[in-house]
């Protein structure tokens, strides 16, 4: 069983695979116009929320320095106006994509990564523990997710940490449900039996052969959830669960304040609509994303 | 093809979010243009009504048990005291009470009882009906919830004919000209077998209205008091509608479903400036607003309880903070001017008892001055620009703010940062109204913003900051406010008490509120003014309390609602015996004009928005329809 010289390494060859894989998979994604404008605006977004401490002043977000009046009308030097204590709402808005950002990928990591352990667990050991974890699973699905989420982080202390904990344990069952259904397709198949009767034991088997064959999909979801849960901080904070301090606000926060300031009766759109259209913005690009990568895995759903 | 079906979903998705967020400024926008229509459909049906938006809750309607402002304001109109407060001067002034004297010994007070007033079912008040009142407090612990401070100190009480009362008090109590406890007829609540119950309506009362039906959370009406003896009011009903969002009772204003609404923030008074219809009304109020630092709580036999930062005991520390406190900001930015600086304890509409600090006292607001007396007290920087206490731990102080409440939302961030310049770190915790109260209480809070509406006799709010008010082990059975105990302050106030010298009385009252600034276990903010608007279409006026210049709603008394004066039925009457005024303030027409515009074009965008979103979303169903049937 020796390896013949010029050839590659099992490894090697493994991942040669995978990169042609991937080169297949984003030629097939560029073909579509909406999922590259959708990277293109996330790209953008993600760049100008990372550099936001380089490209303006943290200061800013302080009232007791604030320079503008209260609910400045756009001008050159607010060029989205200001907010009742005269903070410049620009300012605002592109601080707040950090916090919005940061909740958003990170509750969707932790609820995709409970998701997906819970999904193979069940789908790989079957019978009783399947039967106990979609319980489990059927539990969170039935509960009103937003209720849960308001609950928990009325009970824990207000702050970013919450919010991501409160989203992600309220936001796993779907990704479970579908996880899981996915293993169960992926362990029917002649490769996983051959492995098995190799000698494969269950951790061979679940990293080497499942979970691989279920990231794709996990990455898609992971995708199409990260604007639910921008949405899911957006409305918590809205309720006034979010992070209170000032200097770290977020989109959701941003539209309380205008709503708690009668932004609408003062006729102050400036204040209302930029946080409100970057959320949309944000929602859409990453669904754009999400929808053209889905169609890369599934070719039952790409058109022609 | 199939794709265009995912896409436009989710272009559905988003557009219905952006709508979400955009569609009340559509709905409150669409709703201005339409006054007249709904002011018809709700007027007009049996006799003259005046509707008041109110965003505060009603407790309880039952006299003994009321607390919150709005159930004891309406309760003010629906039960006559023995006195109330005069409209010029708020100085007390006979009601049930025709006149009144006390004996040498100033322990014996001996009221007489008008006769010529009426309960709203007929049968005459008597001083039995006071006399069954008072002693049903004495007697009945749950009948003092409201109002026991009055009474805390009374020894008897008797009626000995129809027309005269008598109070024996142990000790001297300048308060008793002034007991704000509504008087109930015996003859009904006499058969109540639990007093705590909530009343039947028609309430049987002896005001100028009476109250005839409440739902929870949605209006509370009451009718006109024909028999009145001050005479009967010109509107035959008030209602009180209750709105949750206090942005809807003023587009109730503006589409003219209501006729007047207490209070509005800055930002909605400004808003209304300039509307035809709507007259404003900016009046100096009695509350002032403030900053609790816990002195270090304990209950009322000493014990401490709560869990507040032990550095705030050093005084040095409670200064430094108070300096770092600007009034004049606050003022300008939370209130947008509506408001008067700070200065004492009581609030500056009570002229005589209201002091300001002079000479070396003066603590200004100086960033620099507070970090110097910080330094020199020896709080010492830590790397990250946060002093540390005497122990070495960083001082991170949590602040404890009512969450929805204008005041607190807008001035907490302030605060953050002006204690940030001088090294101390603040976190806000904004918690709901009643967290704020059981947390304060218990003396669980480092920094709160507090505030407390003053009566023209300050004994109350005085008696808030002694000794004796601080709670029992449970955390109940009394009101703390800062949890300040000073020996020195309760000799003060026990003297003040039984102190029947106006001019001495209010020497004392100075002195105790120059400590209470030295101490600084309060730091005053400001007092923010109160802001009203009434439709003048509809009304003349109402009396305002004092006359001409202040509130319409919430008075020290019911002139207010007892001098409604519908339009073209003649001048606002004034209670005064002076000559009449108009009431209301001028009102700039500046503003209105933009503000309208933008109105219009944010109900343009909304309603495109809309539309674009209702398409997007039939297009979608459409393609999802024809993109199913062919999988």
């Amino acid at each position: 069983m020796t390896v013949p010289k010029n050839q590659p390494s099992p490894r090697a060859l493994a991942w040669r695979r995978r990169g042609a894989a991937f080169t297949a998979g984003w030629r097939e994604f560029a073909k579509q116009r909406a999922g590259l404008v959708g990277l293109g605006l996330l790209a953008v977004i993600v760049l100008l929320a990372i550099l936001a401490p380089v490209i303006t002043d943290r200061e800013g977000l302080d009232v007791t320095k604030a320079t503008g009046d209260r609910m400045e009308s756009p001008s050159w030097e607010f060029l989205l106006g200001t907010d009742r204590p005269g903070r410049s709402v620009l300012l605002l808005t592109l601080w707040s994509a950090r916090i919005s950002l940061t909740v958003g990928f990170v509750a969707t990591l932790l609820s995709v990564a409970i998701g997906t352990i819970i999904g193979i667990l069940a789908a790989h050991y079957g019978r009783w523990v399947s039967a106990g974890l979609m319980r489990i699973t059927d539990f969170f699905l039935v509960l009103p997710s937003l209720v849960l989420a308001i609950a928990l982080s009325t009970v824990l202390e207000r702050g970013i940490g919450t919010i991501i904990l409160a989203i992600g344990l309220t936001s796993w069952p779907s990704a479970a449900r579908l996880v899981r259904a996915q293993t169960l397709t992926i362990e029917a198949r002649p490769y996983i039996e051959r492995a098995r009767a190799l000698g494969g034991g269950h951790f061979h088997v679940i990293s080497k052969h499942v979970l691989p064959a279920v990231l794709p999909l996990v990455f898609v979801n992971t995708t199409l959830a990260v604007g639910s849960a921008i949405v899911a901080e957006s409305t918590l904070s809205f309720l006034g669960l979010g992070d209170p301090d000032p200097m770290r606000p977020s989109w959701g926060s941003m539209l309380r304040s205008a709503w708690l300031d009668s932004a609408i009766i003062a006729g102050a759109w400036w204040y209302l609509l930029p946080p409100g259209i970057a959320i949309g913005i944000v929602v859409l690009a990453f669904t754009m994303c999400g929808r053209a990568l889905e169609s890369v895995l599934n070719p039952r759903l790409r058109e022609g | 093809m199939i794709i265009v079906r995912s896409r436009l979903l989710a272009l559905g998705v988003t557009l219905m979010a952006s709508a979400l967020v955009t569609a009340p400024v559509a709905v409150s926008a669409s709703a201005s243009p339409a006054p007249a229509r709904a002011a018809e459909a709700t007027s007009g049906q049996d006799g003259k009504v005046l509707r008041i938006g109110v965003s505060r809750e009603v407790d309880t309607l039952n006299p003994f048990m009321s607390i919150t402002l709005m159930g004891t304001s309406i309760l003010r109109s629906q039960f006559e005291f023995l006195t109330t407060y005069s409209q010029g001067s708020m100085t007390p002034e006979g009601a049930l009470a025709e006149k009144w004297e006390t004996s040498e010994d100033k322990l014996t007070w001996t009221y007489h009882i008008r006769k010529d007033v009426k309960w709203s079912d007929g049968k005459p008040v008597t001083a039995k009906d006071a006399a069954w009142t008072f002693q049903k407090m004495l007697d009945d612990e749950t009948a003092r919830t409201a109002n026991g401070s009055y009474i805390t100190q009374w020894e008897s009480v008797t009626a000995t004919d129809d027309w005269t009362l008598k109070i024996k008090t142990k000790v001297p109590q300048a308060t008793m000209d002034a007991l704000d406890i509504p008087i109930v007829p015996e003859h009904v609540w006499s058969k109540m077998s639990d007093i705590s119950a909530a009343p039947e309506f028609p309430m049987v009362g002896n005001g100028p209205y009476y109250i005839t039906e409440f739902k929870e959370a949605q209006f509370t009406k009451m009718k006109a008091n024909k028999n009145y003896w001050r005479g009967a009011p010109k509107v035959d009903e008030i209602h009180f509608v209750y709105y949750s969002n206090s942005d809807a009772a003023v587009s109730a204003l503006q589409s003219g479903e209501v006729d007047l609404i207490n209070p509005l923030t800055p930002t909605q008074y400004d808003a209304l400036q300039g509307e035809p219809d709507i007259q404003l009304n900016n009046a100096q109020n009695r509350r002032f607003n403030e900053l609790l630092i816990n002195p270090g709580a304990a209950t009322n036999d000493g014990t401490p309880i709560g869990n507040g930062n032990p550095a705030l005991k050093d005084v040095k520390l409670r200064q430094a903070i108070a300096q770092a406190i600007d009034t004049k900001t606050l003022v300008d930015k939370v209130w947008s001017g509506y408001a008067t600086e700070a200065a004492g304890y009581i609030p500056p509409m009570f002229k005589d008892f209201a002091w300001e600090p002079t000479g070396d006292q003066v603590r200004k607001f100086d960033l620099d001055a507070a970090n110097k007396a910080l330094d020199e007290a020896g709080y010492k920087k830590g790397q990250d620009g946060v002093r540390l206490d005497k122990q070495g731990k960083p001082l991170n102080l949590r602040l404890l703010t009512h969450a929805e409440r204008d005041i607190d939302e807008n001035a907490s961030p302030f605060i953050k940062g002006w204690l940030k310049e001088i090294g101390i770190e603040v976190t806000i915790e904004p918690k709901s109204d009643n967290q704020v109260n059981e947390e304060t209480t218990r003396g669980e809070y480092d920094l709160a913003i507090s505030g407390w509406s003053a009566n023209p006799d300050p004994d109350y709010v005085l008696s808030l900051q002694t000794c004796a008010n601080r709670p029992n082990a449970d955390g109940t059975g009394a009101t703390p406010d800062s949890f300040l105990c000073n020996e020195e302050y309760d000799e003060l106030y026990a003297k003040q008490l039984s102190e029947f010298d106006r001019s001495k009385r209010i020497d004392i009252v100075k002195q105790m509120q120059a400590l209470l600034y030295d101490e600084a276990t309060l730091v005053i903010f400001g007092y923010d003014n109160a802001l009203e608007a009434f439709r003048k279409d509809k009304f003349e006026g109402f009396p305002q309390q004092p006359t001409g210049s202040g509130v319409i709603m919430f008075q020290q008394s019911y002139w207010g609602l007892l001098g409604a004066t519908p339009k073209g039925e003649g001048p606002v009457p004034v209670y005064d015996g002076s000559q009449g005024t108009e009431s209301g303030e001028d009102t700039t027409d500046a503003a209105a004009e933009e503000s309208s515009n933008t109105g219009l074009i944010l109900g343009i965008v909304g309603g495109v928005l809309v539309v674009v979103l209702v398409v997007g979303l039939l297009v979608a169903r459409g393609r999802r329809k024809t993109a199913d049937d062919r999988e």
